[in-house]
């Protein structure tokens, strides 16, 4: 199977990789492995061959590891794969496009079960626990954005205590590589996402942005009801302030409610909406999000939307994901041909 | 007011009841418990739904009125009616009101001396105020008497008017609705107190077995046949009226 | 000339009563407009209204004018129309039923509009096009017809409605919760929840010209019938015995109080304990008769439900606590209070 990541991106691994040795397992994955994860110890006595994938974020870090061939199933899917997995994922079943039972999963007698959220699989998963795969001798693997710095004991969707960082998505990478035993790609994979990073950051901050502030608009329960947009705790967090961008909006949790009449007020310099396949509400709808903004008396008076100050993005890319690194950078080159002065 | 019934029924519980009840007259309604008299009263008010036969309002037969114009002819006390709610006893009097009203004729100086006077007529003039819960068993029948009298129909039909009453209210009611020139229709648990009635229906096994006089229908043997008790008819040494004793019947052994 | 006197007589003392009653509403309403997640200057107030209604030409913050005009005057427009319409609910229901604990969701209307508004968002029913309002009026609708349906069947007493209601609301809460644990997840839920409980951030004009006319409505029925619903007092004989046609205008009143609050949950979700409470909380201020409690009540209805949402949006800062919510934290305590005094009294 070829190597799914373009050219340039092996070009650019081999060029960053000596930069980079201080990275733990370049060499062979010595087994048993021991790791904790998200405050669960577990061993692996060899790398897995019958991966089933709980979580889109989980699944397309293991596509792009190159390791399509050892998932036997996915589920939780929020939106279409990327493109670049379309072929290797068109030969991987898909469990449940939502949360899988239990016990379908079981059912493929996985030797891991990789785990995007924790209200899938966790203390309180909807799929299940950990303890009940483990009393099957099935481990399964968290991504540790879901976990590090976050109490998914309180909350629907969690807490976060901190706020999220890239380097916990970076942290997933690098363990499930060691996990598979394929350290040099989880090193190349990180190599490319970590240039692509820096280089979108030093884009955004070559605009001398100033006060420029935004508000990640993701959907809304109904379509003139008080929206959900990005708080301080999420990814979109991460990239405003990445970016050199103010979040208008204060809260510490991901994403809050917040009214109109605030978000109006605060008047931020840019608006970023969320672009995705789920029609579960009307606001999921960009096109709705975008009509909301241009015809409501009040959301129309903003700066950003009467200067088209809009930004889309891939709601995904919004969530914790190998994602978040393409948002950044359509943000980025986004604020490069927004007239900001 | 004339209230005649023609071949009246009501599933298997009431059948085939025929009768005339002439205006002005104070009719009783004597039968053992389940025999039909509830259901009976309730048909001659029109109150029970999907009825067979007819009822007559001085000729008018009962279903060419409406709901209104019945309750402005007949007021009807039921056995059972209860409120939870915090009414005082003068609201719940003014109830008897409601057929009367609309929004064109409000309620008035009028009806307040209506409600006023059926309030004096039951002897519960002082306690006006008092809320609906606080009151006895005997107190409340008394408002639902005076509902009825608020309600100035010209038939009153009564349920076990009696029940709850002390003796004295007892016959302080008895000879209130006597004394009413409205025609009054009701159900009795006293054998004696049927007496006072000018005529007696009795029911049994939901039809109407005997209808006269009540020295006519109290017979000894109808008592026996119908109530199961030996009754020993007694002249009153003072006016001569007859009373009765009742004894259990004699078991055959 | 008698009829005009006494309606004279019936109106004159009771005019100051109903300028009170529009004061204190005109109050609670001006207070709903000015205090929110930010703070605006009354002159605004005067200001805007100025320009709106009497087109006057005043330099007016495009974002402010439009906070107090676009967003908060409906909004509490729609929640003085709510907690009318619910309050007026409760009380019919409570006198209909003789049951003091009916409240305008015993009927299983919030129950089928949480159904309906959970199979549009989560079965994809309608396909985006449909927002949850609709799904909610729908699924309102349709439980009310099956337990009205499932009443009749019963035997069509007010214990059968009650008992009909009960089994209405189970089945489409059960269907509801099928379908959040089939196929949403915890933010779909969440949002679900959220709006269930009642939310009044999206109300704009044109649910004020759905919920004022709706209640409008529903108080002048509710009102034409103070007499009949006075008369259910002593239960569905009794009132026929005083001259009620009780099938009319219980069908009548049982439909009026159904459209008002389906429209209502469509509108802001299911805002509960106004329709339970108010009404008790009123009786013991003016008493059980219909004449006094159905105004009364509407009135208090309107002004606890803005004061509600005055304090959902101020009590936590640039956040917004669920209507619900507030109603609960009040209503709660308040109804336990309403228990221990009646416990007292009786
Ligand atoms: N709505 C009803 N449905 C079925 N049976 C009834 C109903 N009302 C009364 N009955 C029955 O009809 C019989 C006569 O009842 P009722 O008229 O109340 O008798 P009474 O007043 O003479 O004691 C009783 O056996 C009673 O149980
Ligand atoms: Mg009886």
């Amino acid at each position: 199977m070829p190597f799914p990541l373009s050219s340039a991106l092996r070009g650019a691994v081999l060029l960053a990789a000596p930069l980079f040795c201080a990275f733990p397992a370049l060499a062979q994955t010595e087994y048993p492995l021991h790791l904790s994860n998200c405050g669960v110890d577990l061993t692996f006595d060899a790398a897995p061959v019958r991966t089933v994938t709980v979580g889109q974020a989980a699944t397309e870090i293991l596509y792009a590891l190159d390791l399509g061939d050892r998932v036997l199933g996915t589920s939780v899917w929020f939106s279409a794969v990327l493109p670049q997995f379309e072929t290797v994922n068109a030969g991987v079943p898909r469990l449940a496009d939502n949360d899988p039972s239990f016990e379908s999963v079981v059912a493929l007698r996985p030797d891991l079960v990789a785990v995007q959220y924790e209200w899938h699989i966790g203390p309180q998963g909807s799929v299940g626990t950990r303890d009940q795969f483990a009393d099957l001798g099935i481990p399964t693997y968290t991504l540790p954005s879901d976990c590090e710095g976050k109490d998914n004991s309180v909350g629907s969707d969690g807490t976060r205590l901190a706020p999220y960082s890239i380097e916990s998505l970076y942290q997933g990478i690098d363990e499930l590589a060691r996990i598979f035993d394929v350290p040099e790609r989880g090193a190349a994979l990180l190599d490319d996402l970590r240039a692509r990073e820096e280089a979108a950051i030093d884009a955004a901050r070559a605009l001398d942005l100033g006060d420029a502030s935004a508000v990640f608009w993701f959907s809304s329960a109904e379509m003139d009801i008080d929206p959900y947009v990005a708080g301080q705790g999420g990814a979109p967090a991460y990239m405003m302030e990445a970016l050199g961008l103010r979040n208008i909006i204060d809260s510490n949790e991901e994403w809050p409610v917040v009214g109109w009449e605030t978000i109006a007020r605060a008047n931020p310099t840019v608006i970023v909406l969320a672009r995705m396949d789920r029609r579960r509400f009307e606001a999921d709808d960009v096109e709705r999000k975008l009509d909301f903004l241009r015809t409501d008396p009040v959301a129309s008076q903003m700066d950003a939307v009467r200067h088209n100050r809009i930004v889309v993005l891939d709601a995904h890319g919004m969530d914790p994901s190998i994602r978040n690194i393409d948002a950044l950078e359509t943000l980025s080159a986004a604020l490069a041909g927004l007239d900001l002065q | 007011m004339k209230i005649e019934a023609r071949d009246l029924g009501w599933r298997n519980i009431v059948r085939g009841v025929s009768c005339e009840i002439r205006p002005g007259e104070t009719f009783g309604l004597i039968g053992p418990n389940g025999s039909g008299k509830s259901t009976l009263l309730k048909l001659l008010a029109g109150l029970m739904p999907r009825a067979a036969g007819e009822v007559r309002l001085d000729d008018v037969p009962l279903g060419q009125l409406t709901r209104r114009q019945v309750a402005q002819r007949i007021a009807m006390v039921e056995q059972f009616a209860d409120t939870g709610e915090a009414l005082s006893v003068r609201d719940a009097v003014e109830l008897g009101r409601t057929p009367w009203l609309s929004p064109l004729s409000p309620f008035g100086p009028e009806d307040t001396r209506i409600v006023d006077e059926a309030l004096a007529a039951v002897d519960m003039t002082g306690m006006t105020k008092r809320p609906w819960s606080t009151l006895s068993g005997g107190e409340r029948q008394r408002i639902h008497i005076a509902r009825a009298l608020a309600q100035q129909p010209r038939a009153l039909i009564l349920d076990e008017p009696t029940n709850h009453l002390d003796i004295h209210h007892q016959l302080a009611l008895l000879g209130l609705v006597a004394a009413l020139p409205v025609t009054v229709v009701m159900a009795l648990h006293d054998l004696n107190q049927a007496m006072m009635c000018d005529r007696l229906g009795v029911m049994s096994e939901g039809r109407m077995v005997a209808c006269g006089a009540p020295s006519d229908v109290l017979t000894p043997d109808t008592l026996g046949r119908i109530f199961r008790v030996r009754a020993m008819p007694m002249t009153d040494p003072e006016d001569g009226s007859t009373l009765f004793r009742f004894l259990p019947m004699e078991e055959p052994r | 000339m008698t009829r005009r006197a006494a309606l004279v007589a019936l109106t004159l003392p009771v005019l100051p009563r109903v300028g009170l009653g529009a004061v204190l509403l005109a109050l609670a309403v001006l207070a709903g407009v000015i205090v929110g997640e930010t703070a605006l200057p009354l002159r605004l107030v005067g200001d805007v209204l100025a320009v709106k209604l009497w087109g006057a030409e005043r330099a007016l913050d495009p974002i402010d004018a439009g906070i107090l005009w676009s967003y908060r005057l409906p909004r509490t427009l729609v929640a003085a129309a709510c907690g009318a319409g619910l309050a007026l609910s409760g009380v019919v229901l409570q006198a209909l039923v003789r049951n003091a604990l009916a409240d305008p969701y015993l009927l299983g209307v919030s129950a089928g509009a949480g159904a309906g508004a959970v199979s549009v968002a989560l079965l994809g029913i309608g396909g985006g096009a449909i927002g949850l309002s609709a799904g909610a009026f729908g699924g309102a609708t349709a439980a009310f017809v099956l337990v009205a349906l499932l009443a009749r069947a019963a035997g069509g007493g007010p214990a059968q409605l009650v008992l009909a209601g009960i089994a209405g609301s189970q089945l489409f809460n059960a269907l509801t919760s099928f379908l959040i644990a089939k196929s949403a997840n915890a933010e779909q839920a969440r949002g679900l929840m959220f709006w269930l409980l009642g939310n009044l951030s999206g109300v704009r004009w044109p649910d004020v010209t759905m919920a004022l006319p709706v209640v409008g409505a529903g108080f002048l029925v509710c009102l034409a019938h103070v007499r009949p619903l006075d008369a259910f007092s002593f239960g569905s004989g009794a009132a026929a015995a005083l001259g009620i046609a009780v099938r009319r205008v219980q069908l009548v009143l049982i439909a009026a109080v159904t459209l008002m609050t389906a429209t209502l949950v469509s509108l802001v979700g299911s805002i509960g304990f106004v329709g339970l409470v108010i009404p008790h909380a009123v009786r013991l201020l003016v008493g059980p008769r219909h004449a006094r409690l159905v105004p009364a009540s509407a009135l208090a209805g309107a002004i606890f439900l803005i004061a509600a949402d005055i304090a959902s949006r101020v009590l936590i800062p640039g956040q917004v606590v669920p209507i619900g919510v507030v109603t609960a934290l009040v209503g709660a305590p308040g109804f336990a209070l309403i228990l221990i005094r009646n416990r007292r009294r009786a």
